[in-house]
C-alpha cells in the first residue's frame, strides 16, 4: 500500500457539489501536480460532512484541520501555505459567528463537537465508493457476524435489546418488525429499504446513502437472514441521482466481493438487491404505496391489514426499514444491542440523525443521542439564529409534523416527547423559522404540499386537505371570518380519524400544531387582517407600514424627501403620528426589523429619515379646534398616550382636560429620556401643538390626591386612563434601603426635574457608579451618571445580545466609555454608616431556556466578587402605579399591577366610561406603542359616545389629496445604511447636548433612494 | 370452519373468518352506508363511508377493509361515525356539479341516497365543481366528470370485472381524475363500450345516452329478458317507458351466464327494436316480386313445401343449411339434426365458421 504524507478529505456530497466541491476538487489535483505533491498527497472525494451550510469543506489528515468555504482561487495560497510551507491556512478556518474566533479543528467547533456519531460515523472519512474502505472501519463485519454466528431469533433478539425504533418516523421497533415478518410463512419474502425521502427540508438518508452506501446493503443482509429473504429493493427517488449512482456502485463491489448475491460468505446464504427508482411522489414513501409502486402500479395506499409482514409486495411477506434504520443495524449486531441502548432515554434508545435547516446558522446534518434538547441542537449545534433574529419554533416531521415553540426549547427531543408537544419526530427533518416566519402561511405551505401529494385516493385527505387549504389560503390573504379556526380544528380531528393512509391522517398536524401554539396569529390574521411576521402580503401595502403599530405611511413620506418634498412629507407623518420628531430620535423603529431592503443589505434607516424631515421641513400650521360636542374628557398622563387621546379626540370636537402629576407634560419622554436624547424644546414644539388644538394640560395636579378619583368621574363624561409606569422594580436584596440606591426611572426623573442642581454639584451622584439591568432605561442611567462624571459600569445577568437595550444605545455606552459586565447578578448591597459603599455580585451561567428562548442564569458557586461603588441603580424594569384608582370604583388593576381591560376590548376597562391604555396597560413599552394605544382609545371612546346617542359612526374629514410619487432606481445596488451623523464621544460626556446631530440633505436624499417601494402596485 | 364471535353494535353476532366488518353487518341486516365498495371487485377502502368504530383503533376503520378478528367490538352508529361520514359526504357533494334538476341519475343515485339518510340539510363548503367538459364524443356513454365522486368503481368494473383495462386514475390530490390513458376521450381509447362502467357508477358522472331525457328512473318498467345477440343467453332488463324500450340494464342478480355484464351489442344495440323498416312478420314474395306479409304457419308451410320439392326433385344433397351464432347451442343442435336427419344431409354449417 502506498503511503502518503497527507490526505485531503475533501467533501462530496450533494451540498457541497453545489456550492462548488467539484471545481475546487479539480483545481486542487492541477495544483498539486504543478507542484510535484501528487505522489505525496492523496485526495480523497468523501461523501457528505454534514456542515452544509459551510461547503465546500476539506479536512486535511494527519493534522485533522478543517478548512471551509473554499473557494477555487483559494487553492494556490492553501497550497502553498499548508502543503509547501505548512503552516495552516487560518483565513479559511471555521469563525465561530458570536466569538469571531477561528477554530482549525472539528473536535473543537461546537457544530460537531455535541454531536454523536453512530449511523453517521464514516462520514466524511472514507470514499463511499471505494468498499475497501468501508471495510477498514469495521464494515461487514456485523454481517459476517450474523451469517456466520447467529441464527435469525439471535438476529431479531439483538435488534429487539438496543430499542431501535424506525428511523422513518414512526417509531415502530424494528425489532419487532422483523419478527413479525421472521415468523410469516411463505416461499418468498421480501426486504424493503425506504430511501424515497420526500420531507421538504429533510436530507437526512441522501447524505447516507451519498456516504456510507454499504452501511444500508449490510443492514439489508442483516434483515434479510432474520426474516429468510433472498431479495431486496432499495427504493429510492429519482431525484437522488448521485446517492443512487453511489449506492449502484457500491451494490456492484459488494457483488464482486461476495457480500451479495449467491452464497455469501460461503454460509450457502443467498440475498440480492436491486434499486427502483420512485417517480417522485411523496405518497410513494407509505410502505403500501411504496410496494404497490414497485409492483408497477400507480402508487397508492392500501388498507390494512394485510401487514407487509404477511402480505407485502406481491402479496408476499415483507419488511420495510427506513436508510437511517438500516444503517444501524451493522453496528448493533457487531457490538451488541445493550451498546446502542446505552445512550437515548427510557423508550427513545440509541441517536437520531436531522437535517437541521432553516434559519439557523449551521445548516446541516446532525446526530444527536435521542434525548437532546431542542434548544442543544438549535443553539449549541445550530450556533443560533442568524441577523439576531429570535427564535420562534423548529418544525420537525415535515408535513407530517408540528411545531415546538420557543417555550419548549428545553424539551428533550425524543418519540415521546415530541408526540406530546404536538409534533412527531418524522423522519428528521428540522427546520428552524425565526420571527420573521407566519405560522398561518407554515400551515398553509404545509397544507398546500399535502394537497398536491395526496395521492387522490381517499376522500377526506383528496377533497377534505383541499378545503382547509382554502380556508387557510383565505385567511392568509385577509377573507377569514369567525369560526373558522374551529372549523379547521372540526376537519383535522375528523380527516386524522379517517384517512386511509399516514399521509392524510397526519396532513392537518401542522395545522392543529400551529393553532395550539399559535392561536393569536390565526386571530389577528382573521379580526384584525394584520400578520405579525409580515409575511401575508395581501394583507398589507409595505412591511414598513404593517410593522408599525400606528400604521406610518412610511413608503410615502421617504418617496417625498426623495422628490424633495418635505413639507407634504411632514403632513403625511402627522396624518398618524402627533410626534413625529420624538419618533425620529427615539423610537425602536420595529418597521426597519421587517424592512426588505434589510434582506439584501440593511434596513432603511426609516428613523433617522423620519428626523429629517422634522428638522428640515417647515412645521404644518394647526388650528385650533371649535369644541361641537357636549361630552367632555378627562385624561389622567400627559405621557404620549395620553396626549395622543387628547389630539385625536379634541379635534373630533370634544372639550378634553389632561391631569399631570407632574410640572411639566411628556411622560417618560420628559421624565425618563434625557435630554441627550431628545432635546426638550423638540418635544415641546409637539406637545404646544396639541394644546393649540384647544387641549387643556393641567400640570402638577395629582387625580386621586389633589382630585379625590370619583369627583374626576364624575365630572367627566368619559375617562382616559394613561399615568404610564414610572416606579421601578426592586432588586430583591439586602440593602435596597440604603442612601444612594437609586431606581432607574427614580435617578432619571430626580435628574430631570433639578437638572441644574446636578450639574452644578448640588446634587451628586459619585464617583464610582453601578447600573444593575439591561434595558434602554439602564442605558440612560448609565449615560446620564457618566456625564455627571461618574465612572460607570452595567451590570446585567446575561449575554448583550439578550439585552432588551436598543443596539445603537448600547454601542453609544460603549463609546462614552461605560463599561457593561455580562453574566453578572447582584446578590447584597453593601454599606457604612447607611450609605451604600459596594455592590456584592456573582457571576451567572447561563442555563435552560425560559418562555421567551433567552437562556435563564444561574449563579457560579464561589464566583462572589464585590465591587465598591457610590451609588447602585436598579433599573431592571417599571411598574405602574395605580393606587390612585379608588377601590370600589368598578376599575379593576390586575396581577401585573396594570389595568385590566374589558373582554376583547383593546382600551375599555371593567368601567362602562373609564377606558386605560399605555404602559399602565401594557407594562413598560415603547413611545409608538402608546401612541397606538392613545389612538385606539380616542376612536373607541368616541364610537362608544356615538353609539350611546344613537348616532352614526365618525367621518373623518377628507385629507389633502398628496399625490406620491414613484420613482426607483433601475438598479439596486448594495450598500449600508448612511451614518448618522454623532456628536464627538469625548466631547458628550461633559453635556447633555444631542448625541445624534440630524442627516444633511445628500444623507437623507441617498437613504431615501434605498427604499425599494414594497408598496408599489404593478 | 371455526367460528369468530364479535358484538356490532351491542349485538353479538357470528362470522366467519377473513370476512369483513361489513360482510357480517350485512349478513346480519345492520346497515352500513357505503360508496366505492362494489361486489366481486377489490376491495379498495377510498372513500371512508363506510367507516364504523372499532375498540381499541386508534382512528376509525373502513368496515369493506377491515376483517373480523375474535372479540372485536364495532360500533356503526356514534356520533363519531356519523360526523365523519357527514364530513365525507359534504366533501364529495361540494366537490362536484351535483345538480339533481337534470341529472339522468336522480332517484337512483348512491351519492343522493347518502346525503338524504345522513340528513344533510346542505354542505359547509361552497360548491365547487372542477369545470370539465361534458364528453359527447360517442353516441352510447356520456360521461360528466363534474358529478365525479372518484370511488374508482368504474376503473375496477374495467379492469377487474370486463378486463379491458381502459380506465384509471391520473392526477394528484383534488385535480385527479378518471378516465382512459392520456385523458383520452372513450371513442379514442381502447374501450369496447361494454357499459360496465355506465352500471358502476354511483352517481351520473356515467350515464347511458341513448337514455338520455327519455325517462326518469322512477318511471321506467324493468323487463328481465334474455339477449338475442348471441347464444351465450345473457340476461338482462329492458327499461320501458311508456311501452318503449329506452336503455338496457345489466343486473347481477340474475347470476349466470352474465353475472350482470353486457356486451356493446346487448347493451346499445336496441335501436332495431322500434325502428320503422323491423320486420315484424314473415314476408312472402310474390310472383310480381313484391314481398307479401303473412303469418308463421303460412310461412312455415311455404318453407316446408319448398324443401320437399327441391328435394324430390334434386335429392337431398341439393340442400344445404347454414345456421347462425346467434342460435344456442341446443338450437343448433336441432338444426344440424334435422338437415342429417329430416333433410337427409350432411350439407350444414355454422356461420362462425367464416
Amino acid at each position: 500500500m502506498k503511503i502518503y504524507r497527507s490526505h485531503l478529505l475533501i467533501c462530496g456530497g450533494t451540498g457541497c457539489h453545489a456550492s462548488g466541491s467539484l471545481a475546487v476538487k479539480k483545481v486542487l489535483v492541477e495544483e498539486l501536480d504543478k507542484r510535484g505533491l501528487a505522489e505525496e498527497i492523496k485526495i480523497v472525494e468523501t461523501g457528505c460532512n454534514g456542515f452544509c451550510a459551510q461547503g465546500p469543506i476539506m479536512v486535511v489528515y494527519p493534522e485533522g484541520i478543517v478548512y471551509m468555504q473554499i473557494k477555487t482561487e483559494d487553492v494556490p495560497e492553501l497550497v502553498e501555505e499548508h502543503f509547501v510551507k505548512g503552516r495552516p491556512l487560518a483565513r479559511l478556518f471555521y469563525k465561530e459567528p458570536t466569538t469571531e474566533e477561528k477554530i482549525p479543528t472539528m473536535q473543537e467547533i461546537p457544530f460537531f463537537a455535541h454531536q454523536e456519531l453512530r449511523v453517521l460515523r464514516n462520514r466524511g472519512l472514507i470514499d463511499p465508493e471505494n468498499i475497501e474502505e468501508y471495510i477498514a472501519r469495521d464494515g461487514y463485519a456485523g454481517m459476517a457476524k450474523a451469517l456466520t454466528e447467529m441464527s435469525a431469533d439471535d438476529i431479531v433478539k439483538e435488534v429487539l435489546a438496543s430499542g431501535l425504533r424506525g428511523r422513518g418516523g414512526a417509531g415502530f421497533p424494528t425489532g419487532m418488525k422483523w419478527q413479525f415478518a421472521s415468523r410469516s410463512m411463505g416461499d418468498m419474502k421480501y426486504v424493503l429499504c425506504n430511501a424515497d425521502e420526500g420531507d421538504p427540508g429533510a436530507f437526512m438518508d441522501r447524505s447516507v446513502l451519498e456516504a456510507d452506501p454499504h452501511s444500508v446493503i449490510e443492514g439489508m443482509v442483516i434483515a434479510a437472514k432474520a426474516i429468510g429473504s433472498p431479495q431486496g429493493y432499495i427504493y429510492c427517488r429519482a431525484e437522488y441521482p448521485l446517492a443512487i449512482h453511489r449506492m449502484n456502485i457500491a451494490l456492484d463491489q459488494a457483488r464482486e466481493f461476495g457480500l451479495i448475491g449467491k452464497n455469501i460468505l460461503d454460509t450457502g446464504f443467498n440475498f440480492d438487491i436491486e434499486i427502483y427508482q420512485g417517480a417522485g411522489a411523496f405518497v410513494c414513501g407509505e410502505e403500501t404505496a411504496l410496494m404497490t409502486s414497485i409492483e408497477g402500479k400507480r402508487g397508492m395506499p392500501r388498507p390494512r391489514p394485510p401487514f407487509p409482514a404477511i402480505s407485502g409486495l406481491w402479496g408476499k411477506p415483507s419488511i420495510l426499514n427506513n436508510v437511517e434504520t438500516l444503517a444501524n443495524i451493522g453496528q448493533i449486531i457487531l457490538r451488541g444491542g445493550a451498546w446502542y441502548a446505552s445512550v437515548g432515554t427510557e423508550k427513545s434508545k440509541g441517536t437520531k440523525v436531522f437535517a437541521l435547516t432553516g434559519d439557523v446558522n449551521n445548516v446541516g446534518l446532525v446526530e444527536v443521542p435521542m434525548g437532546t434538547t431542542l434548544g442543544t441542537i438549535v443553539y449549541e449545534i445550530g450556533g443560533g439564529i442568524p441577523g439576531g433574529k429570535r427564535f420562534k419554533a423548529a418544525q420537525l416531521g415535515g408535513p407530517s409534523g408540528g411545531m415546538i415553540p420557543v417555550q419548549h426549547l428545553n424539551a428533550p427531543i425524543d418519540y415521546e416527547k415530541v408526540a406530546e408537544l404536538g409534533a412527531i419526530m418524522g423522519s428528521g427533518g428540522m427546520i428552524v423559522l425565526n420571527e420573521d416566519k407566519c405560522a398561518v402561511d407554515m400551515a398553509r405551505f404545509f397544507m398546500d404540499f399535502c394537497q398536491d401529494e395526496s395521492c387522490g385516493k381517499c376522500t377526506p385527505c383528496r377533497e377534505g386537505t383541499k378545503r382547509m387549504l382554502d380556508l387557510l389560503t383565505n385567511i392568509c390573504s385577509g377573507k377569514g371570518k369567525e369560526g373558522d379556526i374551529e372549523l379547521l380544528e372540526g376537519m383535522a380531528a375528523l380527516i386524522k380519524d379517517s384517512a386511509l393512509c399516514g399521509l392524510g391522517q397526519t396532513a392537518p398536524n401542522p395545522v392543529l400544531s400551529t393553532i395550539r401554539y399559535f392561536r393569536n396569529e390565526y386571530e389577528t390574521h382573521i379580526r384584525d387582517k394584520r400578520c405579525s411576521a409580515v409575511v401575508c402580503s395581501a394583507l398589507f401595502k409595505s412591511p414598513c407600514q404593517h410593522t408599525c403599530p400606528v400604521g406610518m405611511d412610511v413608503p410615502s413620506y421617504i418617496a417625498l424627501i426623495r422628490a424633495g418634498r418635505l413639507e407634504d412629507a411632514y403632513k403625511v407623518m402627522m396624518r398618524t403620528n402627533p410626534f413625529p420628531s420624538v419618533c425620529g430620535r427615539v423610537c425602536d423603529h420595529k418597521c426597519q426589523s421587517k424592512c426588505r431592503r434589510g434582506m439584501l443589505d440593511e434596513a432603511v434607516a426609516i428613523k433617522f429619515l423620519k428626523r429629517f424631515i422634522s428638522d428640515n421641513a417647515p412645521r404644518p400650521k394647526i388650528e385650533p379646534v371649535p369644541v361641537t360636542r357636549k361630552e367632555k374628557i378627562g385624561v389622567v398622563g400627559a405621557g404620549p398616550a395620553g396626549l395622543t387621546a387628547a389630539r385625536d379626540l379634541a379635534k373630533r370636537g370634544y372639550k378634553v382636560d389632561v391631569f399631570e402629576e407632574l410640572p411639566t407634560p411628556g411622560g417618560m419622554l420628559a421624565w425618563g429620556i434625557p435630554s441627550y436624547r431628545l432635546p426638550r424644546e423638540i418635544l415641546n414644539r409637539e406637545i404646544d401643538d396639541i394644546r393649540q388644538l384647544g387641549v387643556d394640560i393641567r400640570c402638577n395636579v395629582r387625580v386621586g390626591k389633589d382630585i379625590p378619583f370619583d369627583k374626576f368621574l364624575k365630572e367627566y363624561d368619559y375617562v382616559y386612563l394613561a399615568p404610564g409606569a414610572h416606579k421601578s422594580q426592586r432588586l430583591g436584596v439586602e440593602g435596597e434601603k440604603l442612601k444612594g440606591v437609586y431606581g432607574g426611572v427614580e435617578f432619571l426623573r430626580a435628574f430631570n426635574m433639578n437638572e441644574a442642581a446636578w450639574l452644578k454639584g448640588e446634587r451628586k451622584i459619585g464617583s464610582r457608579v453601578a447600573v444593575v439591568g439591561g434595558g434602554n432605561s439602564a442605558i440612560d442611567a448609565a449615560r446620564t451618571a457618566a456625564r455627571l462624571g461618574a465612572d460607570v459600569t452595567i451590570l446585567y445577568r446575561r449575554l448583550r445580545a439578550d439585552m432588551p437595550a436598543a443596539e445603537e444605545e448600547i454601542v453609544a455606552a460603549e463609546h462614552e466609555g461605560i463599561k457593561i459586565e455580562y453574566l453578572v447578578a447582584p446578590t447584597k448591597l453593601v454599606g457604612e454608616g447607611g450609605k451604600v459603599t459596594g455592590i456584592s455580585c456573582e457571576r451567572m451561567i447561563l442555563g435552560d431556556f425560559d418562555s421567551s428562548g433567552r437562556r435563564r442564569p444561574a449563579p457560579v458557586k464561589g464566583s462572589e466578587f464585590t465591587l465598591s461603588v457610590d451609588a447602585v441603580i436598579a433599573a431592571i424594569g417599571q411598574t405602574p402605579d395605580l393606587s390612585f384608582v379608588s377601590e370600589g370604583s368598578g376599575v379593576k388593576v390586575n396581577r401585573w399591577s396594570c389595568f385590566d381591560l374589558d373582554g376583547l376590548s383593546k382600551s375599555k376597562t371593567l368601567h362602562e366610561k373609564v377606558y386605560a391604555g399605555g404602559d399602565a396597560v401594557t407594562g413598560p413599552d415603547t413611545v409608538i406603542g402608546a401612541i397606538a394605544a392613545g389612538h385606539r382609545a380616542a376612536e373607541d371612546i368616541d364610537q362608544a359616545i356615538r353609539t350611546a346617542n344613537g348616532e352614526p359612526p365618525y367621518a373623518a374629514p377628507p385629507t389633502e389629496n398628496i399625490v406620491i410619487p414613484f420613482e426607483i432606481d433601475e438598479e439596486t445596488q448594495e450598500r449600508p445604511q448612511a451614518a448618522m451623523p454623532e456628536l464627538d464621544a469625548h466631547e458628550r460626556r461633559k453635556s447633555f447636548i444631542e448625541v445624534e446631530l440630524g442627516y444633511s440633505s445628500e444623507e437623507a436624499f441617498k437613504e431615501a433612494c434605498r427604499c425599494l417601494r414594497c408598496d408599489a402596485e404593478i | 370452519m371455526n367460528k369468530i364471535l364479535i358484538t356490532i353494535d351491542g349485538r353479538q353476532l357470528e362470522a366467519k373468518p377473513g370476512q369483513t366488518i361489513l360482510e357480517v353487518a350485512k349478513e346480519n341486516g345492520i346497515y352500513i352506508p357505503t360508496l366505492c365498495y362494489y361486489a366481486a371487485t377489490r376491495v379498495v377502502g377510498a372513500c371512508r363511508v363506510c367507516v364504523v368504530e372499532v375498540e381499541n383503533s386508534r382512528t376509525l376503520v373502513a368496515s369493506c377493509a377491515m376483517p373480523v378478528s375474535p372479540g372485536m367490538v364495532v360500533k356503526t352508529d356514534t356520533p363519531r361515525v356519523r360526523e365523519s361520514q357527514k364530513l365525507v359526504v359534504e366533501l364529495l357533494w361540494s366537490a362536484g356539479d351535483h345538480n339533481c334538476l337534470v341529472c339522468e341519475s336522480n332517484g337512483q343515485c348512491e351519492l343522493q341516497d347518502l346525503i338524504y339518510w345522513l340528513k344533510i340539510e346542505k354542505p359547509r363548503f361552497k360548491i365547487e365543481a372542477p369545470g370539465y367538459p361534458l364528453e359527447k364524443t360517442n353516441t352510447m356513454i356520456q360521461r360528466d366528470l363534474n358529478k365525479c365522486v372518484l370511488c374508482g368503481r368504474c376503473i375496477r368494473a374495467c379492469n377487474e370485472i370486463q378486463v379491458n383495462e381502459v380506465l384509471d386514475f391520473f392526477e394528484r390530490g383534488s385535480k385527479m381524475k378518471v378516465g382512459p390513458a392520456f385523458d383520452a376521450d372513450y371513442i379514442d381509447s381502447n374501450c369496447v363500450f361494454c357499459g360496465a362502467c355506465v352500471d358502476a357508477c354511483p352517481t351520473g358522472a356515467i350515464v347511458n345516452k341513448q337514455s338520455r331525457f327519455e325517462g326518469r328512473p322512477w318511471d321506467l318498467q324493468k323487463i328481465r329478458t334474455t339477449c338475442g345477440y348471441c347464444g351465450v343467453g345473457c340476461q338482462m332488463d329492458l327499461n320501458v317507458y311508456d311501452g318503449k324500450v329506452v336503455k338496457v340494464t345489466g343486473n347481477k342478480e340474475y347470476g349466470t351466464p352474465n353475472q350482470g355484464s353486457l356486451c356493446v351489442k346487448g347493451r346499445f344495440g336496441m335501436e332495431f327494436i322500434h325502428h320503422p323498416s323491423r320486420l315484424k312478420t314473415p314476408l312472402i314474395k310474390q310472383a310480381n316480386g313484391e314481398f307479401k306479409e303473412a303469418d308463421w304457419d303460412e310461412a312455415y308451410d311455404f318453407i316446408a313445401g319448398k324443401l320437399k320439392s327441391i328435394k324430390k326433385k334434386h335429392g337431398a344433397d341439393s340442400l344445404a343449411g347454414l345456421s347462425s351464432a346467434r342460435c344456442t347451442n341446443e338450437e343448433n343442435y336441432l338444426f344440424q339434426k334435422f338437415m342429417r336427419t329430416v333433410i337427409g344431409t350432411n350439407n350444414v354449417d355454422h356461420c362462425a365458421r367464416l
